[in-house]
């Protein structure tokens, strides 16, 4: 079959936004063979199949076959960012994959909100337990009027309030943001784990 | 876990299999494999995502790909199995016949076992 231009407007249509969900999370020259495989796959299976009933239909069929782009984008993204992440553990390429599920996914966007939730709390209890001997009076359990009302680090200190817990916070601070940041990795790295496990392949 | 997702997960962790059996008679590249599956299984349910797992296969060492442009209209990415694709792929090809074999020998016992219940 020979594309008309509509036809041929369709497939490149296809292959940009293929392109474009590729590139969010790919290397640019991994992108390009990516993309230029599935234009193979695309043009080969044009050549050898018939304008039947019609071109827009024929051409409609082989890229249902194919799959819409953002599957296919989707299972690049299973095979290498998650695979990735789930294989070694490692921070990078577990941020990466959440974040790649975050803009493709409902699901992925709220484990994505709940891992960053989990980060940034682990950060700050650590950020506590560094700034505690540099800030002794602006760093800790922070009272006001005798009652504690928060922790952290508060600067400057508002009149009548103090800070409590002493040096015996930067343990206390440093266990809390180690065992949220084991806590928040192990979750993130089951996530994608259950993830890749029920992706359609 | 419903049939479906046990059934989805038998075909997930077969396609490595199906696709290295594939290549193994020599190279072959991707509408071809996927043909070649096609006729054979009903593993491909989606053909836009057999290329990301011949992407691992490659990064893995499992397979070699090469572009070949002058064979058709069009540039095709050729797939064959390496030294170490095929030691991996003598080493699943045993597996799956001992664990076929396994289940098999207990399927035919519950059989048995049903048959002289009744």
């Amino acid at each position: 079959m020979q594309l008309s231009e509509a036809g041929e407007s369709r497939v490149q249509g296809y292959l940009f936004v293929l392109e474009r969900s590729l590139n969010t999370f790919l290397p640019r020259e991994v992108v390009r063979d990516a993309v230029r495989e599935i234009e193979s796959h695309l043009r080969e299976r044009v050549l050898t199949a018939t304008a039947s009933p019609n071109e827009r239909e024929a051409v409609e069929r082989i890229l249902g076959e194919l799959g819409p782009p953002l599957r296919v984008a989707q299972a690049y993204s299973a095979e290498r960012t998650i695979d990735e992440a789930v294989a070694t553990g490692r921070l990078v390429p577990i941020v990466r994959a959440v974040g790649h599920l975050a803009s493709t996914t409902i699901v992925g966007f709220f484990a994505a909100l709940a891992v960053l939730v989990g980060y940034l709390t682990a950060f700050a209890f650590v950020a506590i337990a560094v700034l505690k001997p540099i800030f002794p009076d602006n760093v800790g359990i922070r009272y006001a009027a005798g009652v504690p009302v928060g922790l952290g680090a508060q600067f400057p200190l508002p009149p009548g309030e103090h800070m409590g817990g002493g040096y015996a916070i930067i343990p206390f601070a440093l266990a809390c943001g180690l065992g949220i940041f084991i806590g928040t990795h192990r979750g993130a790295r089951g996530f994608l784990s259950w993830w890749r496990n029920r992706r359609v392949s | 876990m419903p049939l479906e997702v046990w059934q989805e997960q038998l075909r997930r962790g077969s396609l490595d299999l199906a696709i290295l059996l594939t290549v193994a008679s020599g190279p072959r590249y991707g509408l071809a494999i996927i043909q070649h599956l096609e006729t054979f299984t009903d593993l491909v349910v989606s053909e836009g995502t057999i290329y990301p797992i011949l992407g691992r296969l490659t990064r893995e060492g499992l397979l070699d790909a090469e572009w070949v442009e002058d064979e058709a209209p069009h540039a095709r990415k050729y797939y064959r199995l390496t030294r170490s694709g095929a030691k991996r792929l003598a080493h699943m090809k045993a597996e799956w016949r001992a664990f076929a074999g396994k289940i098999g020998r207990l399927m035919e016992a519950s059989e048995r076992h049903d048959d002289a219940a009744q």
